[in-house]
């Protein structure tokens, strides 16, 4: 089985990539069309367009080509689709957040910044970590589940409530950064006690609680809290990662049908409970019992889509401003009403695309704890998009998660792109294996302890 | 910067803006094209097989993306089949571009086309808006109904309001045009037309007849049911909805349809149902009664007929009907007989009866697409097996039997018919279809005999018109409230019934004196329309 090695010369490895670049080159295109529409809608809103006003497009382009030349130069090897795909959404996020007048600031904010910062975290993680240096990850499994809780526990302290969620300081959501360690632990745990877990003893078939109880208790532990912040949306996203992790890595579909019990059983009782999501799935079975209360939002949002059609007002046309807060939860409802349903429906074709990339790389790593790691980041962002975009057209309750790399928001922007970073990080692969058919032949002759036994044949 | 800014301000921005919107569409479907392109190109050859499993969770996914999109497509793109969603957006939706401020409602008309209600543009404070419009005011209000942002909608308007609104495709024209204004994103979206069985010349000529009455009319054909006057009186303007006309306790009560939902006592008329079930369980004889009238127990005031009355008000007596069979009560509309025949076919009868009439229920009379237009028929509430004298009350269509107009003019129908009572339906392209039977056919043939003698030599000849062979019964019904209501419930011409009728004028006295001449005229009319 020959594996190519890491291309050498610079010219190798600037050819290497040129499918990324093709890709790239064309949804700064697209992206750059749509600014110029989106700035031609100032003047008529009385705004004049100012030199300021071409700092967010023009970071935004260097950020993503200076990515790709830092792939070029390092001889990256992993996934060429999944940049790309980054900036279209990215951009038009951008485009969607510069109409919502995000940027209209008079100096230089930090909303300027926090895209492109997000781009280069994003790259540098990936460099940082691609040739297998990801996997030291494991060895700070209980850095994660502390760095998890303590999370929590802190937003839970010092936190202020605002709009019905608990923030952290400031506008931060510290609980963001949990889509990380979060499923880091569980990957981690999860690879450490692979065995044990796919072990299901019994003529019952049911789950080996002596190796899954730390496991579990760090889920309790972290979602119970995260229910007393009312933060529901990030329940299920977790909840739900965690699951898929749990089944992916042992290859027993129990765990999804014991955690589909659980979830239905809890989320009865939650509903039962907590007034806040009672209100929300009342106001989703019918929006019209209090249209001018509960529903207005998503009915104003539906209105906007509906007033879009199927091709969209087109930037500058339309007014998205109608609907409450639509620069974070929203901002779906926005790009539905510029773009029409034939945007809508492309930048949910590449959603969908990002979320089949994402779970392709998970099947193919090479290591268990990448395949779960990207896995657990898979089902993050996949969940977190449908949930997202559900709620905003009345498929399911609203949750109030933002839509990745698109909705307002810095901390989950930054989180997004580290976890994507992580992921083309993993899909660089392994270093090149040297006495790969010996070591494999080692290892299966030495009984598997854990991460010691894998680490050796690296 | 100043050139950017000239630039947008220009007139060429425009069309130029509308090619950079196709351009970036384009250029959007063309990246994701190349991306599913460069598949093969980008295969991570350096990494593992994949593993199995993850297929299955890449296909749910998409699956969930995909319902997603289609339930989006119900609301964005098909958002006109859901009315409490339109009513939504013309209300609260500051968009002006919004389609939903524009569409062009389909147009009410009636049998023969003539225009009900139709929507058109005027010139508002905030520009041009889309209004209803209803040329004849307060003459079809009940029955039509109104469509406002704010009060919502009622009658038809609200029975077929998808339709109205263009959200209900029925042929593949409908649906290419639907895909055309959808292309187009054409501003005034429009919809389909609702044609009625209603005749506008009838219905106005109630109204005018009724005037400052209240009452209601309702004529229909008994072959189909199909509604030709549904008149409620006094009315309101659906061209002027407002506020006032809900707060305010009404003491007209102008928004109650009486047609469809006014409780009335019906008097004589109810002995048509009498009769109706004495023949059908073979009552062939006839019944001694005194001229002081007759009363089940000496402690209630004796039933007499109404010539008792009109003989001691003239200061003469009255010799009475003396031994009669139910045609000639019938004919001569005697309550001595009627209130003895109810209490001779006793309470299991009597209840039997009204649940084959019908009574105590709603019926169907559109079926629309959002809401169904019904008619409630009336209330008889069960009387007590020792209540004798209740029974003898309610046999002459007093005491605790309530009727509407409407469902006695299904009971003339129904006589009309051959005792089959036909589904009233006011839109013309629902199908015909019967709610029952009420009687046995060979007892409508006989009650229709009688009912034309009523009309030629007993109760009802002033109104006896040549060539129109008037057949019905008039009903002069006691309330508390003042003077009798005047009924008049019939069908013409009596060989070959083609329209069946019901007239209540409130508080009009006689039903020979109020309602039948109304009668009479609709009938004059209906024959000059080719009705007959």
């Amino acid at each position: 089985m020959a594996r190519p090695a890491r291309p050498e010369t610079l010219a190798e490895r600037w050819d290497a990539r040129a499918p990324e670049r093709q890709l790239l080159l064309w949804v700064l295109f697209a992206v750059g069309v749509g600014f110029l529409m989106v700035l031609g809608a100032l003047p008529k809103d009385g705004i004049a367009v100012r030199a300021l006003d071409l700092l967010a497009p023009l970071s935004f382009v260097l950020a993503f080509l200076g990515a790709h030349l830092l792939f070029v130069a390092v001889g990256f090897r992993g996934d060429q689709l999944l940049l790309a795909l980054v900036a279209f959404l990215a951009g038009v996020g951008l485009l969607a957040q510069f109409r919502m007048g995000v940027y209209a600031a008079e100096a230089l904010g930090l909303a300027h910044l926090v895209l492109p910062a997000g781009i280069g975290v994003l790259a540098l993680v990936a460099v940082a970590l691609m040739d297998g240096r990801y996997r030291p990850l494991a060895a700070g499994i209980w850095l994660w589940a502390l760095l998890s809780l303590g999370i929590v526990c802190l937003v839970l302290a010092t936190g202020q409530r605002f709009r019905g969620a608990v923030y952290g300081a400031g506008f931060i959501t510290p609980t963001e950064a949990l889509k990380l360690t979060a499923v880091l632990f569980a990957a981690a745990f999860i690879d450490r006690h692979a065995k044990a877990l796919a072990n299901w003893p019994g003529p019952i078939p049911f789950p080996p609680l002596r190796a899954l109880w730390p496991l579990a208790l760090f889920a309790a532990l972290l979602l119970g809290l995260l229910l007393v912040q009312r933060d529901l949306g990030l329940v299920l996203i977790l909840g739900l990662a965690l699951l898929l992790q749990l089944t992916a890595g042992t290859k027993r579909v129990g765990y999804l049908v014991y955690g589909a019990l659980v979830i239905f059983g809890a989320g009865w009782v939650v509903l039962q409970l907590f007034s806040h999501g009672q209100r929300r799935v009342a106001s989703w079975l019918d929006p019209f019992a209090d249209p001018t209360g509960t529903g207005w939002q998503v009915l104003q949002g539906l209105s906007g889509m509906y007033a879009g059609g199927l091709w969209g007002e087109g930037f500058s046309q339309a007014r998205p401003r109608y609907t409450p807060i639509a620069e974070s939860d929203f901002i779906y409802a926005v790009v539905a009403e510029e773009l029409g349903f034939i945007g809508s429906a492309l930048l949910l074709i590449c959603f969908a695309l990002l979320c089949w990339r994402l779970i392709l790389i998970a099947s193919r790593a090479r290591s268990p704890f990448g395949m779960l790691t990207a896995a657990g980041i898979a089902a993050v962002l996949s969940i977190q998009t449908l949930l997202n975009v559900g709620g905003v057209t009345r498929t399911i309750p609203v949750t109030g998660v933002t839509l990745p790399f698109i909705s307002q928001g810095g901390s989950s922007l930054l989180v997004s792109c580290i976890a994507l970073g992580l992921v083309l990080a993993i899909s660089d692969g392994e270093p090149k294996p040297v006495r790969q058919r010996k070591t494999t032949a080692k290892r299966a002759a030495s009984p598997p302890r854990g991460r010691a036994g894998r680490l050796r044949f690296t | 910067m100043d050139l950017l800014n000239t630039l947008f301000q220009s007139t060429p921005w425009g069309p130029l803006r509308i090619g950079l919107h196709a351009v970036f569409l384009l250029a959007a479907a063309y990246v994701l094209k190349v991306a599913l392109d460069l598949r093969s190109v980008m295969r991570l050859k350096h990494l593992a097989k994949p593993r199995a499993g993850f297929g299955i969770a890449a296909v749910l996914v998409l699956l969930g993306f995909g319902a997603v999109l289609v339930h989006q497509a119900t609301w964005q793109l098909f958002g006109t089949t859901r009315p409490e969603f339109v009513a939504f957006m013309q209300l609260h939706d500051r968009r002006q571009f919004n389609p939903a401020h524009w569409i062009q409602r389909g147009r009410i008309l009636d049998a023969s086309g003539t225009l009900l209600a139709e929507t058109r543009a005027v010139q508002t404070p905030q520009g041009l808006a889309a209004q209803r419009y209803y040329p004849f005011g307060p003459d079809f209000a009940h029955v039509v109904g109104y469509a406002d942002p704010r009060f919502g909608t009622s009658g038809i308007e609200a029975a077929a309001n998808v339709q109205l609104n263009g959200g209900k495709p029925e042929s593949w024209q409908d649906w290419g045009e639907l895909g055309r204004q959808l292309l187009a994103q054409t501003k005034r979206p429009k919809g389909h037309d609702v044609t009625l069985t209603l005749d506008a010349a009838l219905q106005r000529l109630a109204m005018e007849r009724l005037g400052e009455h209240a009452g209601a009319v309702v004529v229909l054909r008994p072959r189909d049911g199909a509604l030709r006057v549904l008149a409620s009186a006094p009315s309101f303007d659906p061209n002027q909805v407002d506020a006032e006309m809900f707060l305010r306790a009404d003491p007209r009560a102008r928004l109650l349809n009486r047609a469809t939902a006014g409780l009335y006592a019906p008097g004589s008329s109810f002995k048509v149902v009498m009769a109706a079930d004495a023949l059908d369980r073979g009552f062939r004889g006839s019944i001694q009664c005194p001229a002081d009238g007759w009363t089940t127990s000496g402690r209630y005031r004796k039933i007499r007929d109404h010539e008792y009355y009109e003989a001691r008000r003239a200061g003469r007596t009255w010799r009475g009907h003396g031994r009669i069979g139910l045609d000639r009560a019938l004919i001569e509309s005697s309550n001595v007989f009627f209130a003895q025949l109810g209490v001779h076919l006793g309470h299991e009868a009597f209840r039997a009866t009204t649940q084959r009439f019908l009574f105590n229920s709603r019926i169907s009379i559109g079926e629309g697409d959002s809401r169904r237009q019904l008619m409630r028929t009336g209330r008889i509430p069960r009387i007590a097996a020792s209540d004798r004298y209740g029974l003898a009350q309610a046999s002459i269509g007093q005491g605790k039997v309530l009727a509407t107009p409407a469902q006695m003019a299904l009971i003339a129908a129904a006589v009309a018919n051959d005792g089959i009572a036909p589904r009233p339906r006011l839109i013309a392209s629902e199908a015909p279809s019967a709610v029952g039977r009420f009687m046995q056919q060979d007892t409508a043939r006989r009650l229709r005999h009688s009912l034309r003698r009523a009309v030629a030599e007993g109760t009802g000849r002033s109104i006896e018109t040549p060539g129109l062979a008037i057949a019905g019964k008039t009903g002069t019904a006691e309330n508390p409230l003042g003077a009798p209501h005047s009924w008049f419930i019939g069908f013409a011409p009596a060989d070959r019934p083609a329209l069946a009728l019901a007239v209540i004028v409130e508080h009009g006295g006689y039903g020979s004196a109020m309602a039948a001449p109304i009668a009479r005229d609709l009938l004059v009319l209906a024959k000059a329309r080719a009705h007959l």
